[in-house]
């Protein structure tokens, strides 16, 4: 089924290529044509803006999805790993003069490692334990960067728009490449390591961590990686957030954002790389264009008599509603709808 | 001196809030190891619910108190039967998750209907707020009311839970919900009946701390910040919300008066999810809590 009609695999390399046909190939180079010339042509700045911030979502939820999805260790502030990363390369760059690609790094690497931290007690519980703990952690740090000086507390801070040697990324449609460029990568990334030893090392641990103990996965050390590795995607994204934002203040960093996260990785499908792609596109078009823009004017002038709290409370009651429906309808998320569609259409018109 | 005392009364009366909402929370987890991480949102639901009832429709406060407890009771049910219960059996992500969605909706639905974000009873006040002298200490009435108005509905839950019938099922389905179904219980009438109960309890605690300090979105994380008691005091244990819960408000309402720190402003918010990861490092199965052992 995962393989179009009358295609074999006859060696490793074939049966490992994630790109199997031509076919296959031509549709990657149309589209990648399509990503990166299409959008800044035919698209206005709020479209490219809602590009971006989907882009950037992209990377957090993979790590998101890395974490909860592969490795089923539930994480619940992913935000707060997030806001590290923000303030660790905002910090960098305004106070240091660091280059952006450097602190790019160093906002991965600091806020996975910080995650370890806050990963710690994964070594000894799970479940419901552990999504307190990262509840905690999300509190906690957005806390520390409000009370803290070289963060600018609840004023917020300034942040250098992101540049490479000469290069200004200082419009929507620049930032546009930069975003997709490492949104390439990180799914890429993400993408293969879930194919290797690591990745299968964590699909253990998800299903049944005592049974992965027995047989020699070693389960702390994986747990911890797993944390290092989605708080590192965090951190890069946490980087970028605020290098294209311009200013950073803690509101951006909300209990309410990770809880979207969750939603995102949920509704996408958990446990798979299309997943995080599906999710943060559709809850980031409906937060930032969908709804703002068309639907809060179109129901004032069909509806009179609105109360005065719809226009801030439509959101969140559609984003709640969206992942209790989900949940309940399709747990398996949209990538099983696009896995089913992808089954039909290569069968497609004889379906037996 | 009477400082000590100011903050350890008031530290106590707001954990004994904390406690209620608490039990909320080990309700629901030991009838159907669910863990609801909406209670937040119905704390704040039912206290705009009450403010709306007593202040804005002018209602006695007795009557308002009685329609709050029939809008929990609906509220749970609600929750329970539409969310819930086409969940049962399903992975511990999902169940959380669902109440985390459960959660934002009603935080929509909250600005939906309440778009205001700050109320307060003013000079209208739930309990007469006169001041009495403790020793050396001032200290409002209102604080000694919300104790024992907590302590009164944790006796009635002891009660239900000893004598009841539907309170014994509960605690049988705690045990062994296998066993249980076999017995002829309908197991879930009794999830539906423990979401209700803690919709309830979670309830009183949104008009008890609503009473201190009047309603803001902050009344929100105070079911977050219950879940700290939940940790310190065990996941399945009833006494152990009851010990943790002041423990944490005396934690918070001393850090809040006697670390000041420059800048360290607001600590006291965070000082229940420092305790989590403490007691997470620590004892991770809380103070009372049962230790699992698990089985391939």
């Amino acid at each position: 089924m995962s393989l179009p009609c009358g295609t074999r695999n006859y060696n490793y390399a074939q049966d490992m290529a994630i790109f199997r046909t031509r076919t296959h190939w031509v549709m990657l180079i149309v589209f990648l044509i399509i990503l990166f010339v299409m959008p800044p042509l035919f698209f206005n700045r709020l479209w490219l803006n809602t590009f971006n911030s989907i882009g950037i979502t992209i990377i957090a939820a993979l790590g998101l999805n890395i974490l909860v999805g592969y490795c089923g260790q539930l994480s619940i502030g992913h935000v707060g790993f997030i806001a590290v990363g923000a303030y660790t390369s905002a910090i960098l760059t305004s106070h240091f003069g660091v280059p952006f690609l450097v602190s790019l790094l160093c906002a991965g690497v600091i806020s996975g490692l910080i995650g370890i931290i806050f990963g710690l007690p994964s070594v000894r519980v799970k479940g419901f334990y552990l999504a307190i703990t990262t509840i905690a952690a999300q509190f906690i740090i957005v806390w520390i960067i409000s009370h803290w000086g070289l963060t600018g507390g609840y004023n917020g801070m300034s942040v250098p728009y992101a540049s490479i040697g000469g290069l200004v990324f200082d419009s929507p449609a620049k930032q546009f490449y930069l975003v997709m460029v490492i949104v390439l990568l990180a799914v890429f990334f993400a993408k293969n390591l879930t194919r290797t030893k690591v990745g299968r090392a964590f699909i253990a641990i998800r299903d049944n961590d005592l049974a992965a103990e027995v047989m020699g996965v070693n389960t702390s050390q994986y747990k911890l990686l797993a944390f290092f590795i989605g708080c590192f995607f965090a951190g890069i994204a946490g980087s970028l957030l605020a290098h294209t934002t311009y200013s950073l203040s803690v509101e951006q960093f909300s209990f309410n954002e990770s809880i979207l996260y969750v939603g995102m990785i949920i509704i996408g499908g958990l446990g798979t790389t299309i997943g995080p792609i599906f999710g943060a596109a559709i809850f980031r078009i409906l937060q930032k264009v969908l709804l703002p823009v068309y639907m809060v004017p179109w129901l004032e002038n069909t509806i009179t008599g609105l109360p005065a709290g719809f226009a801030s409370g439509l959101a969140p009651m559609v984003f709640g509603l969206v992942i209790v429906l989900f949940l309940i309808l399709e747990p398996r998320g949209l990538a099983h709808r696009w896995a089913l569609f992808k089954a039909a259409y290569r069968l497609w018109p004889f379906s037996y | 001196m009477d400082q000590l005392l100011q903050y350890v009364i008031t530290g106590l009366s707001v954990g004994m809030v904390y406690a209620l909402i608490a039990l909320g929370f080990v309700l629901i987890w030991k009838s159907s190891s669910v863990a609801n991480l909406a209670l937040g949102q119905i704390v704040l639901m039912s206290a705009w619910f009450n403010y709306s009832m007593f202040v804005e429709h002018g209602l006695p406060i007795y009557l308002a108190f009685v329609l709050v407890i029939m809008f929990a009771l609906m509220l749970g049910w609600v929750i329970e039967r539409f969310a819930l219960r086409p969940l049962i059996a399903q992975p511990i992500l999902s169940l959380i998750a669902v109440t985390l969605g459960i959660g934002y909706f009603l935080d929509g639905l909250i600005t939906f209907i309440w778009p205001a974000s700050t109320a307060g009873f003013g000079n209208n006040p739930i309990f007469p707020n006169d001041v009495i002298h403790i020793g050396p200490a001032i200290i409002s009435q209102q604080y000694i009311w919300v104790i024992g108005i907590g302590l009164l509905v944790f006796i009635l839950l002891t009660l239900f839970f000893r004598y009841h019938k539907m309170g014994v099922a509960m605690r049988a389905t705690a045990d062994d919900q296998m066993a249980v179904q076999a017995c002829g219980i309908p197991v879930t009438r009794v999830f539906s009946t423990s979401w209700m109960l803690a919709c309830v309890v979670a309830a009183i605690g949104g008009v008890l701390i609503s009473s201190i300090g009047g309603i803001s979105h902050g009344l929100a994380d105070t079911g977050l910040k219950a879940f700290s008691v939940v940790i310190l005091g065990g996941l399945d244990s009833f006494g152990g919300a009851l010990i943790a819960g002041p423990l944490i408000g005396l934690a918070e309402s001393l850090a809040g008066g006697y670390i000041s720190i420059e800048n360290w402003g607001g600590i006291r918010d965070v000082v229940p999810f420092i305790i989590i990861i403490i007691v997470m490092v620590i004892k991770p199965f809380g103070l009372f809590g049962e230790k699992r052992i698990e089985r391939i």
